[in-house]
């Protein structure tokens, strides 16, 4: 920001300065991190989710650095039988996978990670399963959360600024979508996705096309929410100044009220990306969600429940725990953020 | 009132429409037909070429629409078992013109919407009605019979589900509000937000196999059930039994769902009687003396329970998703197993229908909320 009068001659000495007492000026970026610091679980939450977002980036390079393993191979022991549903334990170096190259088995060692959190069914490493899954659960999210922060801020801005029949249509557009039963339409597209020929197969089998079945689903609170913000901004007096001032509606919107309308756009989008983790599980574990082989969360806790009742509980109660925890980071931050982001709140917090 | 009655009813029409088109559509685009799994048999070779004519698969596809949309709103079948849904009706009517021309009171329009609840009970109750809803490509038999034999296992679930919510969540949350930032508000509150963050089919499988299998491999005792909505020999069982019975199958499910909305309904509850708490007519109330029960039980309560007659509607959707996921994990004979059943076999006619009920539900019970609250709360007007 430039000081009035500042780029004429000379720039005038602030008066604080020159007693020595300069002072920094708090913008709302600081006011929002330092209230963001203060809420301690939120802080715990981004280091986990930052972390969790690192492994889940870096997976394939690890599994190349053999740290972790295939996530679709089975482990098998020194004589070539597979390890079903092996306890978690350090690995005792007795772990091989075996892989056909030029039609000729060949025998390697397994990470010395294999056992960590134990093996399913079909002898996969648990632990390089979890990792994977990690990927088309946050996947999901952060697609399903961009989907649903655009769709609902285009639909919501455009029918809170213009009023009438631009506003009516896009709204009673938006009450359709709402009133379509989420779970129940969800499970239909994630029966025929992969039967649905013209589109590309990693829309068809993998994350990112039940990502969008979700966002296509799920913006319409969004849009109710940012509707209602822009029909209460546009009202305000600093509005009607820059349009007094000469301001189009292309600069009072992009400039004076979508900034103001971002504190509820941003944590809406946050609770949507836990939501989408959730409902993403939710549709692997019918079984209309992301395909085998790819592992996810969701599958996992099916498969593991399958497995818990025979005794074997690790699969389920690991799957299940990254499941539950990155959803709870997830809203933890949220909550922070809605905290941080309200100028008017005192935290109470102790 | 009724203009708004109308105009939301017109609103749920054209959804229902948008949502059969949807769901028609999108199973038109599967890769196979429906009739893929019976080409398998080898014995149903010459038959398939007679059920793609019966069942007009050879038809394009809007035709096919159509026909279905003709079809699941065609009444084939209405007939009165006796004369209670007419005096039902009569009496109904009868009541609410007595009611709005000689009661003055503010529950009133409460008093008429459970009279029509009762009396539109007892109307369809006493009718046989049947709609053509075409019969199952998957050899289940009629559509319409089919998906109300397993209607009641799921009413009997959400009913439970919701009894158990609003029952353990409503009191939970007014108990948080008026004891704000205690031990046990905070205790709620980390507790809200783990459920909040969980799956309820990680809620339901961990119930079913500490509480019904390990509960019993440990112990001894069987206290739930695994699966199953009654013991094969349930017939044969005293009164007593078959209630306890019915409990011991029926209270994982319910928990399973209900847990995440009552966890939802504290919070509200939680918030709105703060909200009530904090206002200016109860600090006048502590003002002018009234004893601490009295100003919270006569005048915060009344308010602060209406706003969740909006949440429990809008968390309807959430408990029939709810449902859908618990019934598959319990083997509850009910909608939601049905449904499963129907996608993973594609059978248009019941997938259809099913939806349908679903939406249609949803749509009335909105519509009944909505109504409820502007009747609860005199404030609200309809325009």
């Amino acid at each position: 920001m430039t000081e009035p009068g500042g780029d004429i001659g000379e720039a005038p000495v602030q008066p604080d300065e020159a007693l020595g007492l300069a002072v920094e000026p708090v913008t709302q970026w600081d006011l929002f991190s330092s209230r963001l610091r203060r809420h301690r679980l939120a802080m715990i939450s981004t280091v986990f989710l930052m972390l969790l977002m690192t492994v889940v980036i870096l997976a394939p390079a690890m599994e190349s650095a053999g740290w972790i393993d295939d996530p679709t191979k089975g482990l098998v022991d020194a004589n070539g039988r597979i390890l079903r549903n092996i306890s978690p334990r350090a690995s005792d170096g007795e772990v091989f996978y075996t892989e056909i190259i030029d039609s000729q088995q060949v025998t390697f060692e397994a990470s010395p990670t294999a056992l960590l959190l134990g093996s399913d069914d079909l002898g996969r490493s648990v632990f390089t399963r979890i990792i994977f899954g990690g990927r088309a659960s946050l996947t999901v999210g952060l697609v399903t959360g961009f989907l649903v922060a655009s769709l609902g801020t285009v639909f919501g801005s455009l029918a809170g600024f213009y009023p009438g029949g631009v506003d009516q249509s896009l709204m009673r557009f938006t009450d359709l979508v709402l009133g379509l039963p989420l779970l129940p339409v969800a499970i239909v597209v994630g029966r025929i996705l992969p039967e649905i020929e013209f589109l590309p197969s990693f829309i068809r089998t993998g994350p990112f096309g039940i990502a969008m079945l979700i966002g296509f689903l799920a913006w319409g609170g969004l849009a109710r929410i940012v509707r209602a913000e822009f029909l209460s901004l546009r009202e305000k007096e600093f509005v009607e100044a820059a349009r007094a001032a000469g301001a189009g509606d292309n600069r009072i919107v992009f400039r004076h009220i979508l900034p103001n309308a971002m504190s509820p756009i941003i944590v809406q989008t946050t609770l949507i990306i836990g939501a989408a983790i959730i409902i993403e599980a939710a549709l692997s574990f019918l079984g209309f969600g992301v395909k085998p082989p790819t592992p996810t969360w969701g599958a996992m806790v099916s498969q593991g429940g399958r497995q818990a009742v025979r005794g074997f509980w690790w699969e389920m109660v690991f799957s299940g725990a990254a499941l539950v925890t990155t959803v709870l980071a997830i809203n933890f931050l949220g909550d922070g953020l809605r905290d941080a982001l309200d100028p008017t709140q005192t935290i109470e917090r102790k | 009132m009724l203009a708004y009655i109308t105009r939301r009813l017109v609103y749920g029409m054209v959804t229902l429409l948008a949502l059969s088109a949807i769901v028609f559509s999108l199973l038109q685009m599967t890769g196979g037909g429906p009739l893929d799994r019976l080409k398998l048999n080898p014995r149903m070779g010459p038959y398939i070429q007679q059920l793609t004519e019966l069942w007009g698969l050879d038809q394009p596809a809007w035709k096919q629409y159509m026909t279905w949309l003709k079809n699941y709103t065609t009444i084939e079948e209405l007939s009165l078992q006796n004369a209670l849904p007419i005096i039902a009706i009569v009496g109904g009517a009868a009541a609410t013109y007595g009611l709005v021309k000689y009661v003055r009171r503010q529950w009133k329009g409460l008093a008429v919407v459970g009279v029509w609840a009762v009396a539109l009970f007892v109307a369809v109750s006493n009718t046989t009605i049947r709609f053509n809803w075409g019969t199952s490509f998957s050899g289940s038999g009629d559509v319409w019979d089919l998906v109300w034999s397993r209607a009641g296992a799921t009413f009997r679930l959400g009913l439970t589900a919701l009894a158990i919510a609003l029952i353990i969540g409503v009191p939970l949350g007014i108990y948080q509000a008026v004891r704000q930032y205690s031990f046990f508000d905070q205790l709620g509150t980390i507790g809200a937000f783990i459920a909040f963050s969980t799956p309820i089919f990680i809620i339901g499988i961990a119930l079913q196999i500490l509480l019904a299998l390990y509960l019993e491999k440990w112990t001894g005792v069987k206290l739930f059930y695994v699966t199953g909505m009654n013991d094969p020999g349930y017939s044969d069982m005293s009164a007593m039994g078959k209630l306890v019975d019915t409990l011991q199958h029926l209270i994982l499910p319910a928990v399973s769902i209900a847990l995440i909305s009552l966890a939802g309904y504290a919070r509200f509850q939680r918030a709105s009687m703060l909200e009530v708490l904090h206002s200016d007519y109860l600090r006048t109330a502590k003002a002018k003396g009234l004893p601490r029960r009295k100003v919270i039980v006569k005048h915060a309560l009344r308010n602060a329970m209406i706003p969740i007659v909006t949440l429990v509607s809008l968390d309807l959707a959430f408990m029939i998703g709810g449902a859908i996921i618990t019934e598959s994990i319990f083997g509850w004979p009910g909608i939601g197993r049905l449904y499963i059943k129907a996608i993973t076999e594609i059978d248009y006619p019941l997938v259809m229908a099913i939806v349908m009920v679903i939406g249609i539900g949803l749509i009335i019970m909105n519509i009944v909320a909505d109504i409820l609250y502007g009747v609860l709360d005199p404030r609200v007007r309809y325009d």
